[in-house]
């Protein structure tokens, strides 16, 4: 197995992210590569089973499944099911912690999943830094820093 | 039961932090309301179930169980024995993740205990603030004195 492990620190509270970032059929709203979402079967975003159908920028349509969600925790973990990208058994997880003294807080996304070894680092680079980093750098821009 | 839960961010890698954390005999060193620290039997202080004994600065003493040690997790957690305080059934974790995007450290320090009902209040503060909050500002002030 694969894993990618990309962390930073937002400047703002951890509560403030989250309602940034829990909608699971938010991520065209945050996120600068997904350009339109919907969830499947008209579910509630926040059901956990739901399936949501995005588009990359780049036309590429990729459906994921909502595998856990906690408030509480701040967490949200989601397999793929269809990508045009080589991986297989593909699960992830956003995660923001509190960072008690100061007002910001600690995100981190990692993920796992199969991959042929000749592309391995490639496809990690490419979900670390496009995918993970990406929206990141997104979030941070927004919360100013 | 209640619990205690601290946590901040080091502008320092990972591996720095750890080298000086993971010396469960070391917070003597560094550790502002710790004069003395001694592990018992002579024992390694990365030897889980070691048991380190403390004098504090008020010359009080107090004894504290390595439960954990994770160089994968950059982990570790120990139990309170002996204690001048009435921190009962004390269980405390310390953990550091990377934050890879600045190559700083993230740093959680959190802990379940019963406390006497009418100490409650006073006892979650002096763990929350003189113990963890004090840590992490003695380590970010040896930090930056070694990086002058």
């Amino acid at each position: 197995m694969a894993r990618v492990f990309v962390s930073t620190v937002i400047n703002a509270p951890a509560d403030r992210v989250w309602d940034r970032i829990r909608d699971f059929n938010g991520l065209p709203k945050w996120h600068p590569r997904i350009r339109d979402s919907r969830i499947e079967d008209a579910l509630p975003a926040d059901q956990v089973g739901c399936i949501r159908n995005f588009n990359l920028q780049n036309g590429n349509n990729i459906r994921e499944q909502l595998l856990g969600l906690s408030d509480y925790d701040m967490f949200t973990t989601y397999a793929i099911l269809d990508s045009p990208m080589p991986v297989e058994d593909y699960i992830a997880t956003l995660r923001l912690t509190p960072v008690t003294d100061g007002a910001r807080c600690f995100a981190e996304w990692s993920a796992e999943f199969s991959v042929d070894p000749d592309i391995e680092s490639e496809w990690i680079a490419n979900i670390g830094g496009d995918v993970f980093q990406g929206g990141f750098d997104a979030l941070k821009r927004h919360f100013g820093g | 039961m209640v619990k205690v839960y601290r946590s901040t961010i080091l502008e320092a890698p990972i591996e720095v932090v750890w080298d000086i954390l993971r010396d469960f005999n070391g917070h003597d060193r560094w550790h502002p309301l710790i004069a003395r620290s001694a592990v018992e039997r002579g024992y390694p202080s990365d030897k889980v179930g070691c048991v380190r004994s403390f004098e504090l600065q008020d010359g009080s003493k107090l004894r504290e169980r390595l439960l954990t040690l994770s160089d994968l997790e950059t982990a570790f957690s120990y139990c309170l024995h002996d204690t001048p305080l009435p921190l009962f059934n004390y269980v405390a974790h310390v953990r550091l993740t990377p934050v890879t995007d600045q190559n700083w450290t993230f740093w959680e320090w959190e802990s379940r205990f019963d406390p006497p009902p009418d100490r409650r209040d006073e006892l979650t503060a002096l763990v929350g603030e003189n113990v963890y909050q004090s840590g992490f500002d003695a380590i970010r002030a040896t930090l930056e004195l070694e990086s002058e």
